[in-house]
């Protein structure tokens, strides 16, 4: 493919466009800064704006991003490069940043799209969505998801035909497939790491048959059953489509475990699988819904409450750590696990099994560091150089860090954060001009 | 040479072919729809039901009927009597 080169300058660059990302760019943009904000998915929002509900007060998390995600979006100091990833960030000196951005192309005009979604229809090929966890399917001309932002579609190019079905159908003429790939030069003055986390792959557990039983699910496929564009016409099994009944929650899959590399505590996972049992009370009234636990972790304000109210709603908590899982010939599932109080073996039967997945660090960020390295912790997050006087500063002056880069954290704590460091950088930037 | 608007994927495709098994996936979803829509067509019928017919594992079934209830070529009738199973029925004939 042919490659562009531009050269722009803004104050910040802003990696991740996730909730703590999103934050500090709005933040830095209402004091006037230059803000550029590169996101490696096609829609900003990170992974909040795929949720459900949040905890602890339930509210919906869609109704919380987009209003956000919207000013993000229409903010006049705000550029945002979608399906971009910051790939050599080099300091020249203190304020003096260099970043290559490679973007790459959506064969779409996204100024130009109106999100009808008649390319949608008229495309003829169907694969696994991966904004609905593997799910449901998709098409190959598609808008990643009702909310994203930009609502403009997409041509998932290595799935496509090119039948050119998508551009007859476009009544804007929008989609283009001679779009390339391009590579921007970017001169700033400051950096904000907001790249997140990444969810644990249970295929990591083979004990626990995920993907084989195809009842289990991760809690983040769930979270998408429970979301208002959920791919199912309601709770279902994705083995059969049967209605559950009788759902476990499998805590600490990924988390605190040595044996497979990860021995720290995720901090979400007890919360979100307590709002997800919440949830699925209501949504399956008749449901009886199990929760297998090391701790229960509630430390936040409100959380104890949130799970006494799941207590008094008929939850189920057992403390006790599963073993194995195994897929019965009707495909419900049974585990095998250590009642910790008891301290027997024991085993249940479930027609479905939730795996409470935790947050892994996503490291790739600090290969684009070329010329001082971004340091990280003993568990691949970013590492804070000064976490108690000064949590968003990195081993790099002037390279400031947001959000679950930084180690797992809930929404509020990643908001927090994504405001601590648009404040840390704004006092570098006026450092310059003092 | 100047590529005209609205037909850029025929540029593109003269560029390079499509690889084989691009093409084979969408033939099978093509046939596996057809399948489906023909079942239905037939009555509302569960996920089971369809598994049965089709000869299909059920997971799948789940899969690609959830898709064409996606893309509007299927939507959800009543449970059935167990209160276990939806049934599924064809939408406009099967055309969305």
């Amino acid at each position: 493919m042919q490659q562009e080169n531009r050269k722009l300058n803004f104050d910040v660059l802003v990696v991740g466009g996730g909730i703590a990302g999103g934050e500090s760019a709005l933040n830095l943009a209402n004091l006037g800064y230059k803000v550029l904000l590169v996101e490696k998915e096609l829609s900003i929002g990170g992974k909040m704006i795929l949720l459900s509900k949040v905890f602890p007060t339930l509210d919906c998390a869609a109704c919380i991003t987009t209003p956000k995600v919207s000013e993000i979006a229409r903010h006049p100091n705000i550029t945002i490069f979608t399906g971009a990833e910051a790939k050599n960030i080099t300091k020249k000196g203190e304020h003096q940043f260099e970043a290559v951005v490679l973007k790459k192309p959506r064969y779409v005009v996204v100024e130009d799209c109106t999100g009808c979604q008649l390319c949608e229809e008229a495309c003829p090929v169907s694969v696994t969505d991966e904004y609905q966890y593997g799910l449901a399917g998709r098409k190959a001309a598609f808008i990643p998801f009702s909310i994203a932002s930009p609502r403009a579609a997409a041509i998932d190019i290595e799935n496509c035909i090119l039948c050119g079905a998508c551009e007859r159908a476009c009544p804007t003429n929008c989609i283009d497939f001679t779009q390339t790939e391009e590579e921007v030069l970017v001169k700033i003055k400051s950096v904000v790491v907001a790249t997140g986390f990444n969810l644990f792959d249970p295929l990591k557990i083979p004990r626990y048959n995920y993907g084989k039983a195809k009842n289990i699910i991760t809690s983040m496929q769930m979270e998408r059953q429970l979301a208002p564009t959920r791919p199912y016409n309601t709770i279902l099994r994705p083995g059969d489509g049967k209605m559950p009944d009788n759902i476990a929650y499998v805590l600490c899959t990924g988390s605190r475990d040595k044996s497979i590399g990860n021995p720290i505590c995720s901090q979400i996972c007890c919360m979100y699988s307590i709002k997800q049992a919440q949830l699925l009370m209501g949504a399956l009234p008749m449901a009886d819904v199990t929760i297998y636990y090391l701790h229960i972790r509630a430390f936040g304000k409100g959380f104890n409450e949130f799970y006494a109210q799941a207590q008094d709603m008929g939850v189920e908590f057992v403390k006790g750590k599963v073993g194995k899982i195994t897929e019965k010939e009707n495909g419900n599932l049974m585990l095998r696990y250590e009642d910790i109080e008891a301290g027997v073996v024991k085993e249940a039967e479930h027609d479905m099994v939730v795996l409470s997945v935790g947050v892994l660090p996503n490291m790739e960020i600090s290969e684009s560091f070329k010329t001082e390295k971004l340091a990280l912790d003993p568990f691949n997050f970013v590492n804070q150089s000064d976490v108690l006087a000064s949590p968003a500063k990195t081993s790099i002056e002037g390279v400031f860090v947001a959000g679950t880069a930084s180690g797992p954290m809930d929404i509020p704590d990643s908001i927090l954060s994504g405001g601590a460091a648009s404040a840390e950088t704004t006092s570098y930037l006026r450092r310059a001009s003092l | 040479m100047e590529i005209e608007k609205g037909k850029t994927a025929k540029w593109l495709k003269e560029q390079r072919p499509v690889p084989k098994e691009v093409t084979g996936k969408l033939k099978e979803f093509t046939k596996i729809k057809k399948g489906i829509l023909n079942a239905l067509k037939e009555g509302d019928k569960t996920i089971p039901e369809l598994a049965k017919i089709l000869d299909m594992p059920q997971d799948e079934v789940v899969f690609q009927l959830m898709s064409l209830l996606k893309y509007g070529f299927v939507e959800t009738g009543e449970m059935d009597d167990m209160d276990e199973y939806f049934y599924y029925k064809i939408k406009n004939n099967g055309k969305n």
